[in-house]
């Protein structure tokens, strides 16, 4: 602490290692939200999907076994009724077949949604761009108006109020097909199906399949925390009625979201270890140098009376209080650049997303407190291996230094 | 009993791959409140004796005892030797040795402190010894903002401050003019006739002998004269 601008430094490099280690764990905090409330609220998927039991993996084979009849729906939907934490209960449909535009003919997947859940999803995100459009979204009024991904699109030329047929299979192997309009164009939530990708509502869905039934009943939830609890509560519910029906979370639907975890979590660890190793040199390096400017005045202490301990103590107290200082500017550093990226708003393409979407980075309350606890821990434990070289060393030699 | 007990005390140093006897079988008596000056040419032992004597090095394992205040110093633990060095003796050193970041007052507070002494209390009896060297108007300077005969007389507030029995002093006069030399002896003679704490002090300045109670001479590591 004597020499100022060495101290000053080693701080300055701590607050640069902890503001780098925030600000990313803030951008990998924001991306997960992001990755979250894409897989849950811009998919329209919610936060449980329940479907009978083998529909995931076999449902090619049979689809019309595995489609929920009338009565299971009702039951399902009485039964979720009951539990207070779910916000909405709504019927899908997944149906696949051709799509023309008189011309050129494509296959299509697509999601059969009940459209008055459109508003619901949107109004419970906390996505500032939940999914960008152009048009009008789908209407429990106009079931033949359909929503297109913009890659879809193009291979068709359409554009907003165009025709076009689909056709599909039913569940009884019959050819069915529609006469449909487009009423938004969207941006797939996957690059990967960009250029097949519809939403349509659930009664065309039912229409083209020919069925009263439902692939899925969608649940979304108050709050994204209660997803186990309410699935447990479920599971006992239909165990204890014996109906053979399964359940997925919005985290086991969403294997992009668990790789992009994943990944940033790996990153992030990376990322932290580099920067903490970096920062641990910079301390023992500021507090070598302080010991051995220090020796003498080490050896006056032995000599006063304070034991070996109490020198390693000063030592470690010294360096946590550069740790402190260093994550108090390392926490300003954090907010100077969380303005800056709420005052610019920068626009990004994530991976696998087609469209530009806002930047922004979500503070993470026990990230930064974890980020804190191990700065100053391994801070204090840097100075421990110099501090212990002086407390040993012997308390003449140490007066004589010169 | 006396104060001090050593009985044929020997430290060899190793200086590459010489060895240098520094002390050659010192056996020696001082009892409380004696005013002792340890005299000698450079490099007759005066230092490495006031060392052994402070607790703050060890002897050769030849060496047959050492007591302080009764107690066998050589199988004292290194916190053990600590916590006695704390309580029992204090050190005024030839280049003072004040911790520079530190000021006067809380330079004398810091035995204490090591002490666990609660600071108002330290505090108080730190001022009381600064008041004793006449210091009380300089307590919030820093070390190198006063004269050396004033940092002097600060590590003699801070080796008095703990009350101790005995005051070791190594060259205390070494770095300062005649008159500051003479004031400063003169002060530490006033406390032990006050306070009837032993001092020992090392010189190799002539006009300060005339002031002690007992002298000894020390060459090649031996005690040559009393």
């Amino acid at each position: 602490m004597k020499n100022r601008r060495r101290s000053l430094f080693t701080v300055l490099a701590i607050a640069l290692g902890f503001s780098a280690v925030t600000l990313f764990g803030a951008f990998t905090s924001y991306m997960y939200a992001g990755n979250r409330e894409g897989s849950i609220y811009s998919s329209y998927m919610g936060h449980i999907l329940i479907a009978r039991k083998g529909l995931e993996d076999s449902w090619r084979e049979d689809p019309k076994k595995f489609l929920l009849t009338p009565e299971e729906m009702d039951y399902i939907t009485r039964t979720c009724q009951q539990i207070p934490e779910i916000l909405l209960i709504a019927p899908q449909m997944r149906i696949n077949g051709l799509i023309s535009d008189g011309k050129t003919s494509t296959i299509f997947v697509a999601q059969g949604i009940v459209p008055a859940v459109q508003d619901v999803f949107a109004r419970e995100t906390r996505l500032r761009l939940m999914e960008p459009y152009e048009g009008k979204p789908l209407s429990d009024t106009d079931i033949y108006g359909v929503g297109i991904s913009k890659g879809l699109a193009n291979i068709l030329k359409l554009d907003l109020g165009s025709e076009a047929v689909i056709m599909g299979t039913t569940v009884d192997g019959q050819m069915n097909a529609f006469d449909v309009t487009v009423s938004y164009l969207f941006n797939a939530p996957a690059a990967a199906i960009n250029e097949r990708f519809l939403r349509v509502p659930f009664q065309l869905a039912q229409k083209l399949y020919d069925t009263d039934g439902a692939h899925y009943i969608s649940l979304l939830l108050k709050d994204t925390k209660q997803t186990e609890a309410v699935r447990t509560k479920l599971s006992k519910i239909f165990a204890d009625d014996h109906r053979d029906l399964g359940m997925k979370t919005w985290n086991e639907i969403s294997e992009w979201y668990n790789k992009v975890k994943e990944m940033f979590d790996m990153i992030f660890f990376f990322l932290f270890a580099i920067v903490f190793i970096i920062v641990v040199m910079s301390v023992i390096n500021t507090m070598s140098m302080s010991v051995m400017e220090r020796t003498r005045e080490i050896g006056t202490l032995r000599a006063l009376g304070l034991k070996r301990f109490g020198i390693i103590r000063l030592f470690a107290i010294e360096s946590g209080l550069l740790a402190f200082g260093g994550i108090l500017g390392g926490g300003f550093l954090s907010l100077v650049g969380w303005f800056l990226v709420y005052a610019l708003e920068p626009k990004w393409t994530p991976p696998g997303i087609t469209a530009r979407i806002p930047l922004q980075l979500y503070f993470s309350a026990s990230q930064i407190m974890m980020s804190m606890f191990f700065l100053l821990i391994l801070c204090m434990i840097a100075s421990i291996l110099p501090a212990r070289k002086a407390a040993y060393r012997n308390i003449v030699d140490a007066l004589g230094h010169v | 009993m006396a104060l001090i007990e050593m009985q044929n005390i020997h430290k060899t140093y190793r200086m590459g791959e010489t060895l240098v006897q520094a002390l050659r079988g010192i056996t020696l008596s001082i009892d409380a409140g004696e005013f002792v000056a340890v005299w000698g040419p450079s490099g007759s032992g005066k230092s490495t004796l006031l060392n052994l004597i402070g607790a703050i090095d060890d002897p050769d394992p030849s060496s047959e005892s050492y007591r302080l205040q009764g107690q066998d110093i050589f199988s004292l633990s290194d916190n053990q030797r600590s916590e006695m060095r704390n309580r029992n003796i204090g050190f005024i050193f030839q280049q003072f040795n004040l911790i520079p970041v530190l000021s006067a007052l809380e330079n004398v507070m810091l035995p204490l402190q090591i002490q666990g002494v609660p600071t108002p209390k330290a505090r108080e009896a730190a001022l009381r010894r600064l008041e004793q060297v006449e210091l009380k108007d300089f307590i919030d300077h820093r070390p190198d903002k006063l004269s050396g005969g004033q940092q002097q007389r600060v590590a003699i507030a801070r080796a008095l401050v703990t009350h101790p029995s005995l005051v070791i002093a190594d060259e205390p006069t070494a770095n300062l003019d005649t008159k500051t030399a003479m004031v400063i002896v003169s002060i530490m003679k006033e406390l032990n006739r006050q306070e009837k704490t032993t001092f020992i002090f090392s010189t190799h300045d002539q006009r300060l002998i005339d002031h002690v109670d007992r002298l000894i001479h020390l060459e090649d590591g031996c005690i040559v004269e009393e």
